[in-house]
Order: structure tokens, then sequence, then C-alpha cells
């Protein structure tokens, strides 16, 4: 998907305009994913690509909610945190612990888990984070701590809530018939609830200062600084950001399937998956990345058993660092 | 002097090299040439091109369009290992001093033809990596002696000063046995008489082992007293090229280059880095 | 609360002698880290897959093809091999921090797949004797020379524990291994392998197509996981994908640190002191309640979390690293 090496400053002819835009990897993208769509409703039938399009919203949803954060944190302090899943099984927990065991309702529940999960990024990035950046700790040493980290989040959990599997207090039996699509109720409000907030995200990140500044810094930590952007205070609302989400993703995870302490360390690849193929420290490439991922991930189930599908995060992982390394989102940088 | 070791014919051809980053065209259809036996230096304002020619040049980048010959052969779009086995060995404008490595490992690296570099030999051939080790040791202490750097052999090269690691450099890419060099701002961030003594190097290798150069500087004086010729690149493409007293007095290069770091040489060589 | 150490279990020898298997086991696998991580400079998370390569080739290869075990062994490690250089070849070309990301998703296939493909793999079932032939198990070949080296030292030691001629011979490969890297880390070859970890541009520019010592590192690195599998499959006695979980890989790593990056000596030490602190935690018995099966089991992955965020903020150089060598500043 590379650009052509020999691509001339062509006259604005359409047929030159076309390939110009076909040299855009997201729109070459954008026009696989109809492709991939078309194919299978001539296979599949309309209805059944629709229901399983519905599923792969609400896990693009969960993984979108997840790689945004990841993707700022990425770009903007240089730290690949493997304990960002275990972000998302703490805010889960902590919902279960408001809705299940004091009995209150789900939205008190999502709301505490998402300020619980912000205090905890911020928590660490205090205790953790930036010590080790004045230290000028090295790649590898900071990946290494983020693993002993996902770690340490696990066994708390663990220590506390067991390995049994849980489930939040949600109706997940009742259904809504929608255009001749039967959807789960605690689905239908975990897509609204993703996709309005994804929104909200978008919105935030491209109006607001606060949204241009974290983007400006992931985009080039220096220059902001040169630029006269308080980064220390971005950065704080960084980790509140992600922390937040994260907390949220976890619960939308935990009301669509259930609560269990590795929830969060197998979302983490596909997650990953959808940080890079949106480029990494881009947030609006890794919300539709991850919405993407979602939807491919439950289309599959119409080709190959159910139970690959998990494999299909990892392939189109794989595939693009093969292909594109830097995402399809993202631009071309020099090394 | 100029054309002591010089016999005229052309060792590297660039034709009308563009590298784009993006909408950027970092280098813009640059052509010059390099001629054996000659120290030529590339000049040129922050951004030019230098360096990312210097990086096509050498493989690092793959160049867009164009066309570079070394010794006749075309060699755009090699491997960069491929071009430093041709002959063309380049350093760094920040210094790759191999930090965790003893300066005489550093050394004996960069030597050619070490059959012990393949996993099979040191099993079929033991006694032949041996012979070729012993061999590029003695030919690693020898340079180094001539760089002053002996009683160093041993150290880390992560210790070493940063003047020294630029001799470092140097003397380990000779150990390359290059028939050209590429050196990107040799002389940035060390001082003065540590950089007569590199130029006096410079001079020595053209003269002694015939070695050409392509250096890339800033510092003026240098370029005028040191080179037998100059390339000048403003915004990606060759503006001029000929001898030091013709270049100098070129329009284009006033305009483009003299008028705007004359005045502030040390600045402009800093803020390169 | 009563907190008391058993002393029974200290002096039990065949609680220590399945300790060192597993740390012996480790120490290899890690031993292939170091090679990579250590001095070449690559951060390969997926020594799980050669692991479960290995594991899985070797009991397919006895089971379902009919091979003799000692040739199988050879075969699984060439298809470990193999692999590494498929994966290696695209991957290798990738950043540091996409080529871990990389390396774990690719483990992650290989594992989905152990699960999946059932005919093949058992699935979660796992693979240990023939179905139709339950009298034909992949450790058969093993329990006859187990028996010999048994029968031969029960001369000097009464009954000789089951595992003990596991244990001689991992450990016996364990220091085979550690001898042999180190002295191919003397060579010319191993000098590039440093360059490359140091500063591939460097190495490039003098003439070292890196990519080629790239790939050698890591198939060198997968055959020692495949063989680390092979010691797996033999302790276990059963090959299942959740033993090739992401988290041997980092069980690995964090012995690897332990030691220290950039010692090869460090891995053996490291490993022994890793597994006998954690599998330590046994000795003292704990009352349930609280300590229920799954706390002690918190308590061990806590004691390794903390362990790795120790190391990393106060001596990232482990036990036996060198200041100097730290290759974890980038």
């Amino acid at each position: 998907m590379e650009a052509g090496p020999l691509a001339e400053p062509a006259p604005p002819a359409i047929g030159a305009r076309l390939k110009e835009s076909l040299e855009r990897p997201w729109v070459v993208g954008v026009l696989v994913i109809v492709a991939i769509f078309l194919a299978l409703v001539i296979t599949n039938g309309l209805h059944a690509v629709a229901q399983t399009g519905i599923n792969g919203l609400s896990l693009g949803s969960i993984y979108a909610l997840g790689a945004v954060g990841l993707t700022l944190v990425y770009g903007i302090l240089k730290l690949v945190n493997f304990a960002h899943g275990d972000f998302l099984t703490f805010g889960a927990y902590m919902a279960y612990l408001v809705n299940v065991t004091w009995g209150m309702p789900l939205v008190v529940g999502v709301f505490w888990a998402m300020v619980a999960t912000a205090i905890l990024g911020l928590l660490l990035e205090r205790v953790l984070w930036r010590p080790m950046r004045n230290k000028h700790a090295g790649l590898l040493q900071l990946i290494l701590m983020s693993i002993g980290l996902a770690f340490l989040l696990r066994a708390i959990i663990q220590w506390f809530w067991s390995t049994d599997i849980r489930v939040l207090d949600v109706n997940s039996t009742s259904t809504v018939d929608f255009l001749g699509l039967r959807i789960g109720q605690t689905q239908l409000i975990v897509v609204i609830v993703g996709v309005v907030v994804l929104v909200g995200i978008g919105l935030m990140l491209r109006l607001t200062l606060l949204g241009k500044r974290m983007r400006a810094l992931s985009d080039d930590l220096e220059l902001a600084e040169t630029a006269g952007i308080d980064t220390g205070r971005v950065i704080t609302y960084t980790w509140i950001f992600a922390g937040a989400l994260a907390g949220l993703a976890g619960v939308l995870a935990a009301a669509t399937t259930n609560l269990k302490p590795e929830m969060g360390f197998e979302l983490l690849l596909p997650i990953f998956a959808a940080v890079i193929l949106g480029g990494i420290g881009d947030a609006f490439g890794a919300l539709a990345a991850g919405m993407v991922i979602g939807v491919m991930t439950e289309w599959s189930t119409l080709v190959i058993d159910a139970r690959w599908k998990t494999a299909v995060g990892f392939l189109v992982l794989i595939i693009v660092l093969i292909l594109r390394p830097q995402g399809i989102f993202g631009k071309a940088k020099a090394i | 002097m100029n054309d002591a070791a010089g016999n005229g014919r052309t060792l590297l051809e660039v034709e009308d090299v563009v590298k784009r980053f993006g909408g950027i065209r970092a280098v813009n259809g640059a052509t010059m040439s390099v001629g054996e036996g000659r120290i030529t230096a590339l000049i040129g304002p922050n951004g030019a091109g230098k360096t990312t020619l210097f990086n096509v040049l050498t493989g690092f980048y793959k160049g867009d369009r164009g066309s570079v010959s070394f010794h006749g052969e075309e060699i755009l779009g090699e491997h960069p290992y491929a071009i430093a086995r041709k002959g063309m060995v380049r350093t760094f404008q920040i210094t790759k001093a191999l930090a965790a490595m003893p300066v005489i490992d550093n050394m004996m690296l960069a030597a050619r033809d070490q059959p012990g570099e393949h996993i099979r030999n040191l099993f079929i051939h033991p006694r032949a990596v041996r012979q070729r080790e012993n061999q590029v040791r003695k030919q690693a202490m020898e340079l180094l002696g001539i760089f002053n750097l002996s009683d160093l052999a041993e150290d880390y090269a992560g210790t070493l000063s940063g003047g020294q690691r630029k001799l470092l450099e140097l003397a380990r890419a000779l150990m390359a046995e290059p028939t050209l060099l590429l050196l990107d701002e040799p002389m940035a961030g060390i001082n003065p008489t540590l950089g007569r003594r590199l130029l006096d190097h410079m001079q020595g290798l053209r003269r002694e082992m015939g070695v050409s150069i392509l250096f890339i500087e800033h510092d003026m004086e240098v370029v005028m007293n040191h080179s037998d010729r100059v390339v000048v690149m403003a915004e990606g493409r060759v503006i001029a090229e000929g001898e030091p007293h013709e270049v100098r007095r070129d329009k284009r290069v006033i305009d483009a280059y003299l008028g705007e770091v004359a005045g502030e040489p040390a600045a402009a060589g800093s803020s390169g880095e | 609360m009563l907190v008391a150490v058993t002393f029974d279990a200290i002096t039990n020898a065949s609680f220590w002698i399945s300790v060192g298997v597993i740390a012996g086991t480790y120490a290899i696998v890690a031993l292939g880290l170091q090679l990579n991580t250590g001095f070449t400079g690559i951060v390969n998370f997926g020594q799980a897959a050669f692991m479960a390569i290995g594991a899985y080739t070797m009991a397919i290869l006895v089971l379902k093809a009919g091979f003799s075990f000692w040739l199988s062994l050879p075969c699984a490690v060439l298809a470990a091999m193999i692999f590494g250089v498929i994966v290696g070849l695209p991957a290798l070309r990738l950043r540091a921090d996409y080529f871990a990301i990389a390396t774990i998703a690719m483990a992650e296939v290989v594992r989905l797949f152990a699960q999946n493909a059932r005919g093949l793999t058992g699935g979660n079932q796992g693979l240990f004797c023939d179905v139709n032939d339950p009298s034909n198990c992949y450790t058969n070949a093993w329990r006859d020379v187990s028996d010999h080296i048994n029968n031969f030292v029960s001369n000097f030691w009464g009954d000789p524990d089951a595992l003990f001629p596991l244990l001689i011979v991992i450990w016996v490969t364990v220091a085979v291994a550690t001898f042999l890297l180190r002295r191919l880390q003397g060579t010319p070859w191993g000098r590039v392998l440093r360059a490359i970890r140091e500063d591939e541009d460097a190495a490039q520019a003098l003439g070292k197509n890196t990519l080629l010592y790239k790939l050698q590192s890591l198939a060198i690195s997968a055959c020692l996981g495949a063989i680390g599998g092979f010691f797996l499959a033999l302790n276990l006695a059963t090959v299942h994908p959740l033993d090739f979980e992401p988290l041997v890989t980092f069980f690995a790593f964090s012995v690897l640190i332990l030691g220290g990056l950039g010692s090869y000596r460090g891995v053996a030490v490291g490993s022994v002191l890793f597994w006998f602190v954690l599998e330590g935690t046994r000795f003292i018995d704990l009352p349930d309640p609280p300590f229920t099966e799954t706390r002690i089991a918190a308590i061990r992955l806590a004691i390794t979390g903390l362990l790795l965020i120790g190391l990393m903020a106060f001596r990232p150089q482990g036990l036996f690293g060198k200041r100097e060598e730290m290759v974890l500043g980038e």
C-alpha cells in the first residue's frame, strides 16, 4: 500500500485524482471494508450481516474506548503500557463492587469505575511513570515495568474477587426488535453509550483546547513544548482521560460478557491492534480502527467458526505491521 | 596541492535525486559529483537537505527518483550494508560510537572479510577466523595509534569524550577500507585543537591512502581552506558546484547561504544537530 | 492467625527436584531471550510460541505420524527455527516496540491454533497418549532412558526420585547451552550482534547485513525455546495450550531480568532464585481462610509483578548485568 515511487504531480485529471485518492491508505481501507460488507451481504444476506454488525459495534466500542487512551499515552509519554488492559479489568470490578456488592444502580457503578480508574492512572503516573521519566528510563525498561504492573493489578483483583467468573446486575435476557433485528437490551445500551461517548471524545479532541493540546503533544512532544504548552498539565489530563475511558470500556465489556481477572489482558491485544492500525498517537485513528476491528471480528463468524474470531484482531495486527507499520490512518514519517 | 592525488576521474555521480516525506521534498532533484582523490565539501543552510542526501546516498533512505552511480555502478535503492561493502562508508552527525563495546571491538567490528562473522566458519575454519582476527587487531591498533587512541583501546567507547568519539568513528570507518568517506559534520561539537587534528587526518588520508572524502560542514573557514571542491545545496537542490574560490563569489550562493549564515556560523552549526 | 513453616517441605527432596526441573526449563528458554534481548537488542515476546511449536510438533510427530521420539526432536527444533525465520523476515524490520507487540500477537495466534485445531492438537484436551492406543505415549522413549538412569543412580541413592533423571538432563542442557552461547558471544559473529544491539544503523554503515544476524539470533532462540518446550512436555506428561500463555514468556523475562541482561551465567542463577522464591511460597503453611488457593496464586503473581517493577526502578541491570552494558537505556 506504499505510495508509488514515481508518482509525479500529475495534471488534475479525473483519473489522476482517483489514483491519488487510492494512494491514501484510509480510502483503500474504506473500500476494502465496503467490499467485505457487500460480499458478506451477497453470501449471507443483509440480516445476518446487520445482526453480527451490531455485535461488532458493541465490541468495537470497547476496543475503541480502550485504544484511544492507550494511543495517547503511547504517543505522549512513549510508554507502551501493557497494564492498560488491567485498567479495564480494574474498572469492571469497581463497577461490580458498586453494582452487585453494594446493590446500587449500574449507572452509579459506571461513574465510580471511571473515577476510580482515572485516579488509578493518575496515582501510577505520580509514583511510577514520572519518576521513571526523570530517570530517563529506556523503552524496554518501561515495557517490563508495565508488565510487572499488569501482574500486580491482576493479583490484587484476584486476591479480592478470586478467579470465579462474575456478572454485573444487568438484564441479559430481554431483547428489542428493531427493523427485524433482535438486539439484546444491554447490548443496545452498550452500543449507544459507546457511540455517543466516542463521538463526544472526537468532538472534545477536535474542538477543545485541551484536546488540541493532547493531539499536538502526541504528535510531537518537543515541538509542543517549544510552542509553550504546559506539558505537565496535559499529561495529567491524559491519564485522567485514558483511565476514565479504560474504566468505561471495562464496564461495557463486563456488561456484555462477564468479569474475570484476566479479561483485561485478553482485551489488550486487540486494543493494541487498534492502536497500531490507527497509527500510534493518533486518537481519531484509534477510534476508527477499534470499531473496524470489532466489526471485522464479529463478521468473521459468518465465514469461520466463532472460536477462531479472537484471531482476527491478531491477524489484522500482524498484517498491518507487515504492510504498513505506521498504521492505516497514520501518516508516513521519516525513520 | 589541490590536484596532487586527484586524477580527474569521477567516483560518485549523483543525478536528479528526489526524496519526499509526505508532501515535502527534502531533496528535490539534486545533481552533483565527487572526483576521485578529492576532498569535497557539501555546504548549505539548515534544512537544505544535506543529511537527507547523505542518507539517500548511503541507502538509509530509499530515494524516490534519480540515479546514484558509484565506481560507475548504480547503487540507488541498495541496502546500506551493501553500499558500505562497495567502499562508500559514512559517519553520522551525532556520533554512533557503540558505547557498551570496548574501543578495540568498535574498530575490529568494521574490518572486512572476517570469515568468523558467519557461524558456519566458526566451526569449520576456526583457524582462519583466528588468523584474520589477529590481523585485524594489529591493523586496528595501528590506526588507533595514528589517532592517539591506543591507550583507550580496552575502555568502553561510552566513556570517551565527544571529540575522542569523533576520532574513533573516523578511525572505525577507515577499518572498513573505504574508497569514499562520507563525513556528516565531522567538526561539530569538538574543540578547535581536536578539529585541526581531524582536518590533518583528512588531508593525510587522501594523500597516503588515496581515500576520497565528501563532508558536510558549516564552518566556512574550514570549507575554504581544506576542500578541493565545494557543492552548495539549498532547498533540496544543488545550486552551485566548483572550486572554493569560485563558489565563494557565486551570486546564488551568497544569496542562499552566505547571506544567512556568514554572520553566525557557530549558531548554525550547533542548531544543525 | 498462625503462620507456620512446614519443615517437611524443606527436606522434601522430591519437591526441590520438581522446582529444579522448572527452573532449568525456564533457564533454557530465557537463554534464548538473553541472546535476543541482551545481546541482539530484539525484544522477543513470543518465546512461548516457540516452546509450543517444539512441544506440539514433537507430540504430533510421535503420536500421529509414528515418528520415533528421538527423530521427532530434531524435526521439532527445525520446525520452530523455520517458524522463527518466517515470523522474523517481516517482523524484524520493525521498530523494537512494534516487534514486541507483533511477536506477542504471533504467540497468541499459535496458542489459539493449538486450542482450536482439535483434530491435530487435541484442543483443550491436550496431547498425551494416542487415543486409539493408550500405551503409545510420547513420553515412552524418555521413560525408558529415565529408568536406565535411575537404575544406575540407585546404586548410590536408595530410591531416586522419578524426576531426578529429567533434572540431570535439563541442567546438563543448561550448562552446554550456556557454554556454547558464551563461546559464540566472544567470536566476530557475537561482536556483530552486540553492535546491532548498540546501534543497528552504525552496524549497517559498516557493512553488516543486520537483518540476517537478527534472523539467526531469533532462530537460535527459537531452537532453545523448542528444547524448553520438550522438557516442559516431558515434565507435565501432557502438551496443553494453557501451558503456553504469554505469561510463560513474561516469567522467562522475569528470570532474565533478575539474572541480568547481557549475562549468560546470570540466567541460570536468576531462574533458580526466581523459582525457588516463587515455589517457596508453598513452604509457608498459610491458613485457609483467608489464604485460599487462588489467593496464594495471586500472591505469587504479585511477587513477580513487584519483582519486575522493583528491578526496573532500582536495579535494571539485574544481579549480574554490567552497568556499562545496560541495554535498556535505548
